[in-house]
């Protein structure tokens, strides 16, 4: 008994820390999504649902509905492109391994703006792209790629590559690869040992990496400013120009609300589909 | 462990690793263009650099960004870290609760959270500077540092703790000889991770930022607003230069560590 | 027992890691303010001005060699903080109670919800020697009707910038933004007050009015717009006009000069509809720590030389009569308001909530319906 009070030590600063600087500001939200804008500036205290309601006009729906797409794309490609590059990163040697990871988190060391200037380089007219493709004569015109969805979708991958590689890369390392051997030793193909054991080892960091990438994927409008044109309205841009543009700070505390929500049911049933156990270091 | 020698993966590796720095040698080039335009090409100058140098307020921006960088990751790591260790050990029905309100900052837009933590933080009363920075950069960095050690903890053979735990060790003796060497490249990770979080943050930084408190990103955010694109890819190129040249650094300090041992 | 004091160890150690981060934390916030003090006890000259001016304002409002200039004559030093949005701004200095900032210049509209919060202080004229300088065209706006609370800085009009070599469609007027011919070929500012506002003169419309079907119609008809929108943003939009990414645009007017600089043959376009103005202007927040030094500031840059070296290098309108005629040669056209012009002209200001609601959901939709 003694032992145990000891060890509530060890969870003290997360408790500590977690109920006063998270669910604080959290609740203050809450609290804020039922109340009433005021004339021009701030808020009036009067509880109201209108916040609420008004997410169920056609235009806001189908903000969330576009979110959902544009987040799903991309974490698909990323699951596609960050796999295969963490399960090869985690079969080389050390030193190797050392100075991929380095490799990996050295542009997250500059300015995420930067690098999607970077982007515009590229893909804008008579850009990088556009002189490579017309100088091999695959095409003849400039191809506008610059403020499309494509051109977001690329952003978005660039933008969060790197939680995808790390988190399948960590739970690769971290995998007995002794069972994938066992596994071939009693006949299966290299298929199905990768189908059956080591996607089924991996997964937490599989699971991991889809969370880490897949939720600011809802948030990171400023890459479909950017590199879309500002076309592609997202919820976050939403809150953005609800927040900044209109003063309505009660609705777009709603809508971070409900986007919470969204999120959270979306974890609940990961949970629920693939076994929780599973799942639990991850969440 | 086979020596690695060349794989077809090799190339796979090779090829994404050049897509992820393709933007960058963009970014890179550019800086030297004479052109206050970016997509004029003038011919080659230093001028952004000497415009850079001659920027106080730059240097003083990115002091306070690498204060609360690493201030910032340092909490976290503790934070994070400890809670999961201490879930692992405890078992409470407010585990769930917690893991889940720890992890809310990640799951909201970035502009709300600004918003309430520049409303929270006002209500009570702290005064906004460095202090105000930390603490909202330590909640959004908490998530990362408790996942990543969490996960390597859900893999690691529990029974190494408990034979040490057996023969008599402390719990803090097992802690410091047994479970943190584990996790420790976790740890390390999950700080690398929070540090360039914390040094990207643009947006909750503006909002809880005090008076005369710049930190880089809101340097850089606010200065492509007005477009003088150059000198910023000048800094840019300098921070990567600064960060290729730790890597080398600790590589070949670490090679020398290995040659010794070897 | 042994536990006991191993946890204890270990706790403190978080203690220690959470102290150290606390101090580092209060000793960089010391040192970005102790440089100004030692600054201004190093210039030990008399009758100069003390301490530290705290100027909160956009990034890259002013050339270096100004604020040197200003600290070196007055011996303030000046310590700029910058926002990204006027809402930013506000919602800041809001929280600090209306202190913590000695001189501010925002947009005009929030400069009144400003006031009218009580955030603004009432300015003494009398420190202010060059207040005759301002050109009273920019002054009894709408957002400080007698002139008590603002000295305006820049000003600038919604102006329409085409590439006559990227299109054969002749611009005039905010209507021919929706010919066909521009396809997928105009950018406009993410301002959604402006752009709402060009359907609605477009329309015949104020930019201001307030009932919600006419802002509705407007959005209709900016659906109609939609197809030939590539995109929609604030900052460097001149940028993709210069590189050929659009024709035309919708631009600010530093925007406006920048480009045409850069490429002398772009066509400035002042729609035959009237044009949306705005002004930047400077004022003392109500509990501003310095407020000497902020009125030290204002008149340091209301003198003509001073002004001339600032809006050469902001690139909008100039709002110093006197400054006028020092402007270069070649930046005259871009910063002087061309001749007969204010009759025209309309504000954007500030509208019910009800107006606003609707015109944010028309706006979401424009957005939407461009990709």
């Amino acid at each position: 008994m003694k032992q145990r009070k000891s060890l509530w030590l060890l969870l003290a600063p997360m408790y500590v820390f977690t109920l006063l600087f998270v669910a604080g500001p959290l609740i203050y939200m809450f609290v804020l999504s039922f109340e009433t804008r005021a004339e021009t500036w701030g808020v009036i205290h009067e509880f109201t649902l209108d916040n609420y309601k008004n997410i169920f006009q056609p235009v806001y729906l189908q903000t969330f509905a576009e979110s959902f797409r544009l987040a799903l794309t991309s974490t698909a490609l990323i699951v596609l492109i960050g796999y295969p590059f963490g399960y090869f990163m985690a079969k080389l040697s050390e030193a190797w391994k050392k100075r991929l990871m380095l490799l990996l988190m050295i542009p997250f060391w500059t300015n995420s703006l930067i690098r999607l200037y970077g982007w515009i380089i590229i893909f804008r007219a008579n850009g990088t792209l556009d002189k490579i493709l017309m100088g091999l004569g695959l095409t003849d015109a400039p191809l506008k790629l610059l403020y499309t969805y494509p051109a977001v979708v690329v952003g978005m991958v660039y933008a969060l590559l790197q939680f995808m590689i790390l988190a399948v890369f960590s739970s690769c390392e971290k995998m007995d690869w002794s069972l994938v051997d066992a596994a071939r030793d009693l006949g299966a193909s290299p298929a199905k040992a990768f189908l059956t054991v080591t996607l089924k080892l991996t997964m937490p960091g599989l699971l991991s990496g889809v969370i880490l990438t897949f939720i600011p994927s809802m948030g990171l409008f400023f890459i479909a400013d950017i590199l879309g044109g500002n076309k592609v309205v997202l919820v976050g841009s939403l809150i953005q120009d609800q927040l900044m543009k209109a003063h309505n700070q009660p609705f777009a505390a709603a809508l971070a609300v409900v986007l919470m929500l969204l999120t959270t049911a979306m974890i609940a049933l990961y949970k629920r589909v693939t076994h929780s156990d599973e799942l639990e270091g991850v969440l | 462990m086979k020596k690695s020698r060349f794989r077809p993966s090799h190339i796979y590796l090779a090829v994404v690793m050049l897509l992820i720095y393709l933007p960058l040698v963009l970014v890179i080039v550019y800086s030297f263009n004479e052109s206050k335009i970016s997509s004029v090409w003038a011919g080659f100058s230093l001028k952004w650099y000497k415009e850079l140098f001659s920027d106080k307020d730059l240097f003083k921006a990115l002091w306070n960004s690498i204060v609360l960088g690493a201030a910032s990751s340092c909490a976290a790591a503790v934070i994070g870290t400890l809670g999961a260790v201490g879930f692992t050990r405890v078992k409470t029905r407010t585990k769930g609760v917690m893991e889940y309100l720890s992890m809310l900052p990640m799951m909201t837009p970035e502009i709300i959270l600004a918003m309430v933590f520049m409303a929270f933080f006002s209500l009570l009363g702290l005064p906004f500077g460095m202090t105000t920075l930390i603490l909202a950069h330590t909640a959004f960095c908490v998530p990362y540092l408790y996942m990543l050690v969490r996960a390597r903890l859900i893999g690691m053979d529990p029974s190494l703790a408990e034979a040490a735990r057996d023969l008599g060790a402390g719990e803090a003796r097992v802690f410091f000889d047994i479970t943190l060497p584990l996790i420790a490249p976790a740890i390390a990770s999950g700080m690398l991770l929070s540090f360039a979080m914390s040094f990207d943050d643009v947006i909750i930084s503006l909002f809880v930022t005090g008076v005369g408190v710049n930190t880089l990103p809101i340097k850089v955010y606010t200065a492509l607003k007005t477009g003088v694109t150059p000198e910023i890819n000048a800094l840019c190129t300098l921070m990567l230069a600064a960060a290729a040249l730790l890597v080398v650094i600790s590589s070949v300090l670490g090679r020398r560590k290995g040659g010794g041992t070897r | 027992m042994k536990k006991w004091i191993s946890l204890a160890l270990c706790l403190s150690l978080c203690l220690g890691l959470f102290a150290g981060c606390g101090a580092s934390s209060s000793s960089a916030g010391a040192d970005s303010s102790t440089p100004a003090a030692s600054g201004s006890g190093i210039a030990a000259e008399p009758v100069k001005g003390e301490g530290t001016l705290n100027l909160y304002t956009w990034e890259g409002m002013f050339p270096q060699d100004v604020l040197d200039g200003f600290t070196a004559e007055t011996g303030y030093e000046v310590s700029y903080s910058s926002f990204d949005t006027d809402e930013t701004m506000l919602a800041k200095l809001e929280a600090a109670n209306g202190g913590d900032y000695d001189l501010i210049i925002a947009d005009d509209y929030i400069i009144e919800t400003a006031i009218a919060e009580g955030l603004v202080a009432e300015l003494d004229k009398t420190k202010l020697e060059n207040l005759g300088n301002v050109n009273p065209l920019y002054q009894g706006q709408f957002y400080d009707p007698e002139d008590a609370y603002t000295v305006p800085y820049g000003a600038g009009v919604m102006t329409l910038v085409y590439d006559p070599s990227l299109t054969d469609v002749e611009i005039t007027s905010y209507a021919d933004l929706w010919n066909e011919g521009l396809a997928d070929n105009i950018a406009v500012v993410d301002n959604y007050r402006v752009i709402n506002g060009m359907a609605l003169k477009v329309l015949g419309e104020s930019y201001n009015v307030t009932d919600t079907d006419t802002i509705r119609a407007a959005g209709d008809k900016l659906l109609e717009l939609a197809p030939n929108i590539r995109l929609i943003k604030n900052d460097n939009v001149q940028d993709d006009l210069l590189s050929g990414e659009v024709a035309a645009a919708v631009m600010y007017t530093s925007q406006v000069t920048l480009a045409c600089l850069s490429n002398p043959d772009l066509k400035v376009v002042y729609p035959a509809e009237g044009v949306g103005f705005g002004i930047m202007a400077q004022f003392i927040p109500s509990e501003a720590p310095n407020a000497d030094a902020a009125y030290a500031f204002i008149d340091y840059i209301l003198r003509p030389e001073i002004a001339k070296q600032c809006f050469e290098w902001l690139g909008y309108y100039c709002t110093n009569a006197a400054a006028d005629d020092l402007i270069e040669e070649e930046y005259q056209s871009f910063l002087t308001l061309p001749d007969g012009f204010d009759s025209d002209m309309e504000m954007i200001e500030n509208i019910t909530p009800e107006a606003e609601e609707m015109h944010m959901q028309v706006w979401t939709e424009f957005k939407a319906a461009c990709e």
